[in-house]
């Protein structure tokens, strides 16, 4: 008998707008969304640099200073945001640290990956581009 | 048989450690991607804006980020690909828990489809400016 017989997976049934049954379910679906945002931003820059490499450099910086393309980036920034805050928690709900006979918290693991965000960012921007 | 089932247990292990890698990438370096490319260069603010009072000052913009160094290429390449496969995995995911779980083949057909296309685009880019010397 091969191991899905033996094992059956037991699938629950779920109406298409069960994520509307309480406050959690919708947070959690909203962070699920917010996938959509960091995909459509990858491709989206993708696209970018194949104008550039077709064109020329000046049909990328025009597509990036297209008021559409630069309205979709803001609500991507901050869905983003919404991405990095959330993982981070989770971080610390899964893998908590001990530190003697306590482990830390989940929003202890939010603040110090913020931080740790924020002093990536300027690395990033100073070896990036002003260097 | 349980070679096989160790086989897939293996590869999905893999794939959703790389979806994992995905999204510290994504948390980490997206944001500021994002602000560089369509917050600080369209509205010219810092890193792309001119010093003040200096007219002629050569003002870098996000193409030097491409191909400034080969560590901007690397960022880029990271970033954007890393991203691009935890959204669409993460996407995927979410569409067959919103009641189209039995299209679950074709969507990560369709899924892995353009994640592949798009992270060869990229590197193909990358890769040919370097190549040539556009990127520095």
């Amino acid at each position: 008998m091969g191991d899905a017989k033996r094992y059956p997976e037991l699938r629950r049934r779920l109406s298409s707008g069960w994520w509307t049954a309480n406050r959690h379910y919708t947070m959690y679906m909203v962070r699920e969304w917010t996938s959509l945002f960091v995909a459509l931003y990858s491709l989206m820059f993708i696209y970018g640099l194949s104008l550039w490499a077709t064109g020329s450099r000046a049909d990328f910086l025009n597509f990036l200073k297209n008021p559409a393309i630069i309205g979709f980036s803001l609500i991507a920034f901050v869905f983003t945001m919404y991405h990095a805050a959330t993982w981070f928690y989770l971080l610390g709900a899964v893998a908590p640290v001990k530190i003697g006979r306590s482990r830390t918290k989940p929003w202890q693991a939010l603040v110090l990956n913020i931080i740790l965000l924020i002093i990536i960012s300027f690395l990033a921007i100073w070896l990036a581009v002003l260097r | 048989m349980k070679v096989e089932t160790h086989k897939v247990a293996r590869l999905h292990a893999l794939l959703w450690g790389i979806f994992s890698l995905g999204g510290m990438i994504a948390a980490f370096l997206l944001p500021v991607m994002i602000y560089m490319t369509a917050i600080a260069y369209p509205f010219g603010l810092w890193p792309f804006s001119s010093p003040s009072g200096c007219l002629y000052c050569p003002t870098r913009d996000p193409s030097f980020l491409v191909t400034g160094h080969l560590l901007g290429a690397l960022f880029i390449f990271v970033t954007i690909a890393g991203s691009l496969y935890h959204g669409i995995f993460r996407f995927q995911t979410t569409l067959t828990e919103l009641g189209l779980l039995k299209y679950r083949r074709a969507l990560e057909a369709v899924g892995y489809f353009i994640i592949f296309v798009g992270i060869i685009v990229l590197g193909y880019y990358l890769v040919a400016w370097y190549l040539n010397g556009t990127i520095a």
